[in-house]
């Protein structure tokens, strides 16, 4: 099996919610695989999206690049519908002024067909995620 | 286009008119409340505010609480994470209008590490004979703070939408200059 990043939309993956949206600044933009756009929240915390792979896979590590995103939960699913998330990880960045949060998260093989990112609370009114990738394995297709 | 939210404090001594100036804000000018009621705990009025020239708006989420608690600590609660600051004196109280720096300070505790846009508002500019808080006076101040400043008079129905268009305004400029630098960080 080929390891890759699985969440790309090239890889088949799709954004199919988000609690604000910019035209300007989807939340596609965090799975369009260019790393120079990205995601605008645009209000009051919590924001969360949520990625659906559109198959089941199994995560070995998780990068998520931001800037100013304090408290950041991350839930799954293993549901052919995004229902049923049960809480994963949950992390307290560190503000790094002037450059992307870089979080890395090693994951212990965890299976998911969905991921549900909610920043719970930011360093500033108003945070941005770059990217999220998911380095692991298609398992199976969802039938 | 987008739209923006925006938790916005109202703050200011008790009776210098903070819960007329958002009801009237809720209602387009339909209501004025001619008796004085004691705000306690907090009321939410909830509306969406156009930026000029561009498709934008704030939908703004503006929080009346009690003008009494200065000091308590469930306002602390109540004020948790603002984004925008509208503060409010009486033109005919000095004692209103000296109060503001210790509203400012306790609203700016809220946001340590990042700024608050904010407006000053002298309310009551209708009682006129009694005013004792002079416009320059609260300009000086409001620039030395980095705030804006307007007056109103909700009873007569003046200007109360201004302080509201002007939170917005600065909380879209703000969302603006983010975005900007999101820009060149990559």
């Amino acid at each position: 099996m080929r390891k890759v990043d699985l969440c790309l939309s090239s890889e088949g993956a799709e954004v199919i919610l988000a609690t604000s949206s910019d035209e300007k600044h989807p939340p596609e933009n965090i799975i369009d695989g260019n790393p120079e756009t990205f995601w605008t929240t645009t209000g009051m915390f919590p924001q969360e999206f949520i990625v659906c792979f559109h198959r089941l896979v199994r995560i070995e590590r998780l990068v998520i690049r931001s800037y100013f995103v304090r408290t950041l939960k991350i839930e799954k699913s293993t549901a052919k519908e995004p229902v049923d998330f049960e809480q994963w990880i949950e992390r307290d960045l560190v503000h790094t002024e002037g450059q992307l949060q870089n979080e890395e998260i090693m994951a212990r093989d965890d299976h998911a067909t969905y991921l549900r990112f909610i920043i719970t609370s930011a360093f500033d009114h108003i945070a941005a995620v770059y990217s999220i990738s998911a380095e692991g394995v298609a398992v199976s297709d969802l039938s | 286009m987008v739209k923006l939210a925006a938790k916005c404090i109202l703050a200011g001594d008790p009776a210098v008119g903070k819960t007329a100036l958002a009801q009237i804000f809720r209602s387009d000018g339909a209501h004025f409340q001619k008796n004085y009621t004691l705000t306690t705990g907090v009321d939410l009025v909830v509306k969406t505010v156009p930026v000029p020239d561009t498709g934008d708006s704030v939908e703004l989420f503006i929080f009346d609480s009690a003008g009494k608690e200065l000091f308590s600590e469930m306002l602390d609660k109540l004020w948790e994470s603002p984004n925008a600051l509208c503060l409010v004196y009486d033109v005919s109280s000095e004692q209103s209008f000296n109060n503001c720096s210790k509203w400012l300070e306790k609203a700016r505790a809220q946001v340590p590490g990042s700024s608050l846009p904010g407006v000053l508002v002298g309310n009551k500019t209708d009682l006129a004979g009694r005013r004792v808080v002079e416009s320059a006076q609260a300009q000086a101040w409001a620039l030395e703070q980095g705030l804006e400043c307007l007056e109103t008079s909700v009873k007569e129905m003046e200007n109360y939408e201004a302080p509201f268009r002007c939170v917005a305004k600065q909380f879209h400029q703000l969302y603006q200059e983010k975005v900007e630098v999101f820009h060149t960080l990559v």
